[in-house]
């Protein structure tokens, strides 16, 4: 209606989904977001013009399956024909212009994608159909000669929202718009005047309820700061009293005592946030139960022998080996920065020759293949 | 050639194949079973027709690694075998992976589960390494979880073996955030180091229940990084600022692990700073890790039967990964282009091709 200005903001916030970034606003991409706004109207404005953007923890995308956790940054945006996908997508398909929507195929511009306020895209679909129906269906009940003529007026409206939601006979309905565009275009415009100045009046009407509010609220804080004083003043006197003559003394701070008691109380009911930690506890319980039934057993670094025929041979400092002659030359330790070490591809070579000498070899009694160590296999290839 | 056709056929035979259940760049995965003994496998067809130049780099190495490497916390690859055009390598079914037990916000994890988790991968990642492997892509995605508990490392698409003297090594590779800074510096020659920090990754992650270093760009990567750990001095790193793609990203100071994982033990901290050192020779091995007083204090590592799983609603998740998207033209030695392997796009500069990144397991058609 007059939330024009809200529009052009274009600030958007969050809701739906886990309490997670849920105070996160957006500064990136900007520029899809006013444009499209104010272009199509995207997304739905809240009463303070702002629009509040589905978000939800499991989203994903469509396209590319990108989903929140490895994008904590993703952000889903609507086509024209109400398919979801996010912005580097959008980006990647959309920049060179026009391209078929990767789900149906109808061609799409990367300005008409708009924010989701709604889980559900119908509903999302719906809201906009009936924005846009809103803006030129504003005949009221004074604009007909009697009630049943506004009834069929109604019906009609509903019934073009109908088709449009549901995509029947588009090009029909769209006539049928046009041609009431054309016929009621003075009272549409009478309307929209109309409107505005009731939403003008609101404005008004609101601005003095607010004043109104403020002022009684200064009041009571007036009121507040009086009696505090007040308290203060007693209590001094009671002070007082007490240095100059100690009458009543342990009666007084009894009295005190008990006041101070009261007030702790009342704190301490409003806190009472300790359930999560004892469901936590419980269920850690159950698991603390079920490990008796099978039990850990302690940690075994290596399960086999491989490393026993380390000893059949000792690895020297040095080769004479061209091969690696670059590498151990290398006096700035740029090959050797990253971790590598000539003498691993020695100690692999070495291990290679000795670790089939165990082994019976190869002949006509051959034993079953699948008995033979992996390493064997590796040192043929 | 004939009898080559016909032993193909009979394994073809063996396994059956059911119902999708996900779909990469380059493969897509089937529940299949043994016609035997009615086993239930993962079978992976390898999808040939795309590239000119014949099989798809990642599809070749994974064949070559699996083929060797026969451990329990390594995927068994069980067969292979050729259906029209098309390459099929019949893996052990596994239920879950670590990432979607990260994600599940319903579990609760206690540390000797995540002792168990990291001795698990530990074991697996040694194993490669003393068989000269690299695995190269290490995130909480590639380690699966088999039905009794069992973590096992997978997808050995970008794995390679040891490199020879005089041979470079491709530094674009391992998912980024899970990179460590030699390989961002453009080193060639590098060892397997690199895969220990990415463990050194996983494990804060499932301390912290989010990535640890989550950089946005490859800069941002480095940058991320050393406002974690600190800018690496030249006595912590000899030589590393002469690496070819040294770039200088400005000064953090050094701030304690203990700051951000306070619930941590010792013993624990000091073997995830022996991950993240930065002189990848000072760097732990995994035969090292494993001897670590942390897996041997108490509590032991919990039994794997007993380990934290997600619900059974979540669709099974098969050895596969739809980021090892090699759209290069062809399979080349330089695997993949760089912004290839990021697990997640944020700007959606660059990428042209690649649309589905991540595999959809929402859409179970039958076959």
């Amino acid at each position: 209606m007059s939330n024009r200005n809200g529009w052009l903001r274009g600030t958007t916030i969050r809701k739906g989904g886990t309490s997670f970034n849920s105070n996160h606003t957006r500064h990136t991409t900007p520029q899809i977001q006013s444009t499209s706004s104010t272009i199509f109207g995207g997304g739905v404005k809240d009463p303070s013009g702002r629009t509040s953007e589905y978000f939800s923890m499991d989203d994903q995308c469509p396209v590319c399956k990108s989903d929140r956790y490895l994008n904590p940054k993703l952000r889903l945006l609507v086509s024209a024909c109400y398919h979801k996908m996010c912005e580097s997508c959008i980006d990647r398909l959309f920049t060179l212009g026009p391209a078929p929507c990767p789900v149906c195929a109808k061609t799409l511009r990367k300005l008409a994608f708009t924010p989701q306020t709604f889980e559900d895209l119908g509903v999302e679909k719906e809201v906009a159909v009936r924005r846009r129906l809103a803006k030129n269906f504003n005949k009221r009940r004074e604009d007909f000669p009697d009630l049943r003529s506004y009834n069929d007026y109604l019906e009609d409206v509903e019934d073009i929202a109908f088709h449009l939601i549901n995509d029947i006979d588009v090009p029909e309905t769209e006539a049928r718009i046009a041609k009431y565009k054309i016929e009621n275009a003075n009272l549409i415009e009478l309307n929209v005047q109309r409107e505005e100045q009731y939403a003008q009046y609101l404005k008004e009407q609101e601005e003095i309820d607010r004043l109104d509010r403020e002022q009684r609220a200064a009041e009571l804080r007036r009121l507040e700061e009086e009696e505090r004083e007040e308290r203060e003043k007693g209590r001094r006197e009671l002070i007082d009293k007490l240095e100059t003559s100690d009458k009543d003394a342990l009666k007084l701070v009894a009295r005190s005592k008990a006041q101070a008691l009261k007030r702790a109380s009342t704190r301490s009911a409003s806190s009472s946030a300790s359930n999560v930690f004892q469901s936590n506890a419980k269920l850690l319980r159950s698991r603390a139960a079920q490990s008796t039934v099978i039990p850990d057993v302690p940690h075994v670094p290596l399960q086999d022998d491989w490393y026993a025929y380390e000893d059949k041979f000792a690895l020297r400092d040095n080769y004479d080996d061209p091969v690696s002659e670059a590498v151990r030359r290398d006096r700035e330790g740029i090959m050797r920065a990253g971790g590598y070490r000539v003498e691993e591809a020695w100690q692999r070579a070495l291990t290679f020759a000795v670790a089939g000498l165990d082994l019976r070899p190869l002949g006509s009694a051959v034993p079953s293949k699948s008995t033979e160590p992996a390493d064997v296999v590796m040192a043929e290839a | 050639m004939d009898a080559v056709e016909k032993a193909n056929a009979a394994t073809q035979k063996k396994w059956a194949k059911d119902a999708k259940i996900g779909e990469g760049m380059y493969a897509v995965v089937y529940k299949g079973r043994e016609v035997a003994a009615g086993r239930p496998v993962a079978i992976k067809k390898i999808k040939v027709g795309q590239f000119k130049d014949g099989l798809d780099m990642s599809a070749i190495r994974e064949v070559k690694y699996l083929r060797e490497l026969k451990h329990p916390n390594i995927i068994e690859l069980l067969d292979v075998f050729s259906s029209k055009t098309n390459l099929n390598l019949v893996l052990e079914f596994l239920d879950t992976d670590l990432e979607l037990v990260i994600r599940d916000r319903s579990l609760v994890f206690l540390p000797a589960d995540i002792k168990a988790w990291i001795a698990m991968t530990f074991r697996g990642l040694e194993f490669c390494h003393r068989n000269w492997i690299l695995h190269r892509d290490l995130k909480p995605n590639n380690l699966l979880i088999s039905a009794d508990g069992q973590l096992k490392l997978a997808d050995f698409g970008l794995a390679r073996d040891f490199a020879d003297p005089g041979y470079k090594m491709t530094c674009q590779v391992i998912t980024r955030w899970y990179r460590p800074p030699e390989l961002f510096f453009g080193c060639r020659y590098y060892s397997t180091a690199v895969d220990i920090w990415s463990v050194g990754c996983i494990f804060a992650e499932l301390m912290l229940r989010t990535p640890y270093l989550p950089g946005e760009s490859d800069l941002d990567q480095l940058k991320t990084t050393f406002r974690a750990l600190g800018t690496p001095t030249e006595e912590e790193w000899p030589g590393h600022t002469k690496l070819p793609d040294y770039i200088s990203v400005g000064q953090f100071p050094r701030t304690p692990l203990r700051d951000l994982f306070t619930a941590a033990t010792a013993d624990c901290l000091n073997l995830l700073s022996k991950c993240f050192t930065y002189d990848p020779k000072k760097r732990i091995s995994a035969k090292d890790a494993l001897n670590h007083p942390y897996f041997f204090a108490l509590p032991y590592p919990s039994h794997p039967s007993k380990l934290p799983k997600p619900a059974k609603k979540s669709s099974p998740l098969e050895e596969m990964d739809g980021n090892v998207d090699l759209s290069g033209p062809g399979p080349t030695v330089k695997a993949n282009p760089p912004n290839k392997l990021k697990r997640k796009l944020s700007s959606g500069e660059g990428d042209t091709r690649s649309i589905a990144r991540k595999l959809d397991f929402t859409q179970k058609s039958p076959e």
